[in-house]
């Protein structure tokens, strides 16, 4: 029989991130309501005592593999480990992160295991004793429920910042399980690693886009919306007018004739909204308009709109968006 | 042996969509002398007489952004054309026969997935269409009604050119015709996409439309973009669909001449008229604007060097207008620049796709504080 | 060298979701082939152009798959393989055991597909091929420099990128990169009307429908709730970007 509810931990160079804690406040319950233990995952170099840590956030054991061959993450050693720990422990479910490690392992570690694995989900629930994982597909035109009827465990990546991370239990400890992990032959050899300072996504990848219009009135005060982006983890784009100025290069160009985007918020800084820039924008989820005048038409497909000048709007709204994400 | 077997057959597949002019060419290179495409600044590499070259011989290299879809559909060479080749019709079914195949330009397979989806070439809600009507009053299309005003997809959700549906809504009224408005229920007449050379979008579009029309009783339409106009007359009766077609200005230079339409206040000015390739060129309506806007009391109207057939396109006709033109390669920064020469303050059009490319002309040049684009309609309403 | 692309078709990027009972309604929306997949193709005609080699694209769909894979040909694949599952119900697991099946018996040094389909976007198929036929895999590749027997690709990966060296076979998935997917050209349209488009099913593949069954079930489908209409915040700009800021995160719930 299956038991056991396990997160696997997002670390990187020893810090556990955020995305853990919401998965593990969320496992809690679910565990609960099954009778179930809640279990992490720790795989690193050098994560040995980061069990305590897991354990406030409601982790009732954790397995740790402290190991040199783990310092970086590759497919072959992670999948190995996750996959031998699973086949031997039969858990009920395993819940990672939707990042790009934790996508690329859980597709590995489900088919060994022969099971259903549902990607990118933004929610997850208990119905009738069965998880249930909702997930946004066509570009989150549609949303699909989904569950894994028979097959075990039920896998699932959820993106980061969907379910809501508890508060911390001061004191709250785990039982430490030091496993020793066999990495096995690891194929995909590591050359080399750039990290990078700025991680602004690419603009048809990116799920938060600041864009800049005529209003901007110079490729100098790109910085502005820059600085707005960095604090929301958000791709920088232009209208055709800013483009056409010389202010950016057309890689950065939103609309028709540039790149059609899709964002889920979209905020757009001194842009009237010419026909062919919305055709490029308008089913991004959210659409922020910034702009002077109020007849502009970009307010027309604006979810929330402030008529203002955007040299006072934009860093106000960076300081609040800091506090709140802080 | 094989390569030989596929440069026939490169030319059949064209002869077979409709591209049978091809053979007639003599290569002389007129049109290529006469493409606005080698007039500027900035040189192109498109040439159409050596891409007719290329495709006649089953040569590959043309199927590029900036060549095989470079070409505008102006139509300036083709009335020059010794041989009388229907030039854009012969890039047109080159461009079928790839679009076929999936190899269009990114930014055009938007186009086509939000014509599949939408019924509009510009991404925007299908039950917006009649959004532009929201704060007048305009009357639905019943079978009492004469005519059916089709307002084209570009001034159904484009705010600026909502104006001039707005303003042909009027001018009708104002002269008394008996019209009416079908609203969400209709779809994109098909000019674009057939122009990508996507037939089967165009031939569902058209089969859709027509049957559409024919339900509600529909025997003449009046259209606001010439691109509409010219699909309707020239390009449905092939699906069965016998319409009489006007242009707004075809109409309202008759009820000018009937004295039904009266235009009296006057209209300050220097206006220059910017001629819709297919209004002008291909539909041979010349006379229309020029009749309207002289009809208007104290309106200096002047002409570009090159007007009527030899009139510089706008560089939006061919679904351009949804790809990217580099700057010094845009005709409208040309017609601009000629304008602002001419100390004109006002240039005038008779189509949407020309008012969007003008006016960003207008903009990246910096002349939008002493010059305007104008729809003829918006210029005639100032003068009830 | 033998190179395999696995392509799947989609909805493309415009396509208008609505529901047909329980099911995303499949009518009104253009087909084509995931743009991902685009660029595994021309990542594979390049490594084609420099060994001599052979592309091979397999995909697991209706007859209507035919026209993606048609593209894939024009562009310059020379065979395509088209297994239909012969079911609608089927999930990534059913998708990879079928082409994992119908790609063993291939001939095969380089495995390529786009990292995720933009329909669904589960970026699971490829992995899980991968998994079954025992090759290594590397994700969001962006540039791979092939050789004989190894493959060293940049890939995307958390806060960064990396060089990767593994050894051939292996399986690359595509993300967008430098390199640009050409488009098809007139010769090769009238070229790909002769290469070669196998349609099978599971049967020619040894497999039975029960070998394929899928392992997670779509219980309902629903859209999102649609716009509400645009609110202007008011205020004074410190005013209207502060509530703007919280109306962003607990109304919107966009960050
Ligand atoms: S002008 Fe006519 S005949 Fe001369 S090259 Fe052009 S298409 Fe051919
Ligand atoms: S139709 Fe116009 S753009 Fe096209 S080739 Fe002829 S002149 Fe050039």
């Amino acid at each position: 029989m299956a038991k056991g509810i396990w997160v696997f931990t997002e670390q990187r160079d020893g810090e556990i991130k955020k995305v853990t804690y919401e998965l593990l406040s969320a496992g809690r319950k679910v565990a609960d309501s099954l009778g179930e233990e809640l279990c992490a995952v720790l795989l690193g170099k050098g994560v040995s005592g980061l069990e305590g840590k897991l354990g406030e956030y409601g982790a009732d054991k954790v397995y740790t593999v402290d190991s040199e061959a783990l310092e970086n993450y590759t497919t072959d050693a992670y999948t190995n480990i996750l996959a031998d720990l699973a086949k031997e422990h039969q858990p009920t479910a395993i819940l990672l992160a939707c990042s790009a490690s934790g996508r690329d392992v859980a597709a590995q570690v489900a088919q060994r295991l022969g099971t259903g694995l549902m990607t990118d989900c933004t929610d997850m629930a208990l119905e009738d004793g069965q998880l249930v994982f909702t997930r946004p597909v066509y570009a989150g035109k549609a949303i699909v429920k989904a569950a894994c009827p028979e097959a075990r465990p039920v896998m699932a990546t959820i993106r980061p910042n969907v379910l809501a991370a508890d508060a911390p239990q001061a004191g709250r400890a785990a039982q430490a399980v030091p496993v020793g992990g066999n990495t096995g032959d690891i194929r995909q050899v590591i050359k080399d690693i750039v990290k990078q300072i700025s991680t602004r996504p690419e603009l048809t990848e990116a799920d938060i886009i600041v864009s800049g219009g005529r209003g901007i009135k110079g490729p100098e005060n790109f910085a502005l919306l820059e600085e707005l982006a960095d604090v929301l983890g958000a791709a920088v784009g232009a209208s055709r007018a800013a483009v056409d100025a010389g202010w950016k290069s057309h890689s950065f160009q939103v609309g028709q004739t540039g790149k059609t985007v899709s964002p889920v918020l979209y905020i757009a800084c001194g842009i009237s909204g010419a026909i062919q820039h919305l055709a490029g924008m308008s089913s991004s989820k959210c659409i922020v308009a910034v702009n002077k005048d109020p007849e502009a038409n970009i307010f027309k497909v604006a979810d929330y709109g402030i008529v203002g000048d955007l040299f006072d709007v934009v860093p106000l709204l960076k300081e609040e968006l800091k506090k709140l994400l802080a | 042996m094989s390569e030989l077997m596929v440069f026939d057959e490169v030319r059949e597949a064209i002869v077979m969509s409709g591209g049978e002019e091809i053979q007639k060419c003599m290569q002389c290179g007129v049109c290529a002398g006469s493409c606005p495409w080698g007039r500027m600044e900035e040189k192109s590499e498109f040439n159409v007489r050596s891409m007719f070259h290329m495709g006649r011989l089953g040569y590959d290299g043309y199927e590029s952004d900036d060549f095989l879809f470079a070409c505008t559909t102006c139509n300036q060479c083709a009335v020059r054309c010794p041989r009388g080749i229907k030039i854009p019709e012969v890039v047109r079914s080159m461009r079928s026969v790839i679009a076929e195949t999936g190899g269009i330009p990114k930014n055009l397979k938007a186009v086509i997935g939000s014509i599949n989806s939408q019924g509009n070439p510009w991404s925007q809600e299908r039950s917006e269409r009649a959004a532009w009507m929201k704060d007048m009053e305009v009357p639905e299309y019943t079978p009492d009604k004469e005519y059916l005003l089709f307002v084209c997809c570009t001034s159904a959700y484009d705010g600026r050119s909502q104006k001039v549906a707005k303003s042909v809504v009027e001018l009708l009224k104002a002269a008394g015709v008996s019209f009416g408005v079908i609203g969400v229920e209709e779809q994109c007449c098909g000019e674009s996409v057939r122009k990508i050379g996507a037939e089967e979008e165009f031939t569902k579009l058209a089969e859709y439309n027509i049957d559409l029309y024919n339900k509600k009783g529909v025997k003449k339409i009046i259209t606001t973009s010439p691109h509409c106009y010219y699909t309707f007359k020239n390009e449905y009766p092939e699906f069965g669909g016998e319409f009489e077609v006007y242009h707004y200005t075809q109409l309202l230079d008759e009820l000018l001449a009937q004295g039904k339409l009266k235009l009296s206040k006057p209209v300050n000015g220097k206006v220059v008229y910017h001629e819709p390739c297919y209004l002008g060129r291909h539909s041979k309506a010349f006379d229309a604007p020029r009749n309207l806007m002289g009809a208007v009391p104290e309106l200096q109207l002047v002409e570009f060097d090159g007007n009527k057939d030899n009139s510089l396109c706008c560089s939006g006709g061919g679904a351009r207008i949804w790809m990217e033109t580099k700057a010094g390669q845009r005709f409208s920064d040309v017609k601009v620049k000629e304008a602002a020469e001419k100390e004109a303050q006002v240039i005038a059009t008779a189509c949407p796709y020309c008012i969007v490319m003008l006016e960003d002309s207008l903009k990246n040049l910096n002349k939008d504080d002493v010059m305007t684009v104008k729809d003829i309609s918006e210029i005639l309403k100032e003068s009830l | 060298m033998k190179i395999v692309v696995l392509m799947k078709q989609v909805f493309d990027t415009e396509a208008k979701i609505s529901l047909d009972g329980n099911k995303i309604n499949k009518q009104g929306v253009s087909l084509v082939m995931n743009p991902y997949d685009e660029y595994a193709v021309e990542l594979g005609l390049r490594i084609k152009e420099k060994f001599k080699g052979e592309v091979t694209v397999v995909s697991v769909g209706g007859p209507e798959v035919q026209d993606a894979l048609r593209q894939a040909l024009a562009m310059g694949a020379d065979k395509a393989v088209l297994v239909d599952p012969g079911a609608d119900e089927i999930d990534e697991y059913t998708t990879a055991t079928i082409l994992a099946k119908a790609i063993g018996g291939l001939e095969y040094n380089i495995l390529l597909g786009g990292f995720k389909a933009i329909d669904d976007g589960s970026c699971q198929v490829c992995g899980r091929v991968a998994e079954i036929l025992g090759v290594p895999v590397v994700n969001m590749v962006t540039q791979a420099e092939v050789e004989e027997d190894k493959a060293v690709v940049t890939c995307d990966i958390d806060g960064g990128s990396a060089v990767i060296e593994v050894k051939l076979p292996a399986m690359l998935t595509a993300q967008k990169g430098e390199i640009e997917p050409r488009y098809p050209s007139m010769k090769g349209i009238m070229q790909a009307k002769k290469k070669p488009m196998q349609k099978i099913g599971l049967g020619d593949i040894g497999l039975d429908a029960a070998q394929a069954a899928p392992k997670v079930k779509a219980l309902s489908y629903s859209l999102p709730a649609a716009r509400a209409a645009g609110k202007l915040v008011p205020g004074e700009p410190a005013e209207a970007a502060k509530e703007l800021a919280r109306l962003l995160r607990e109304e919107a719930k966009v960050i």
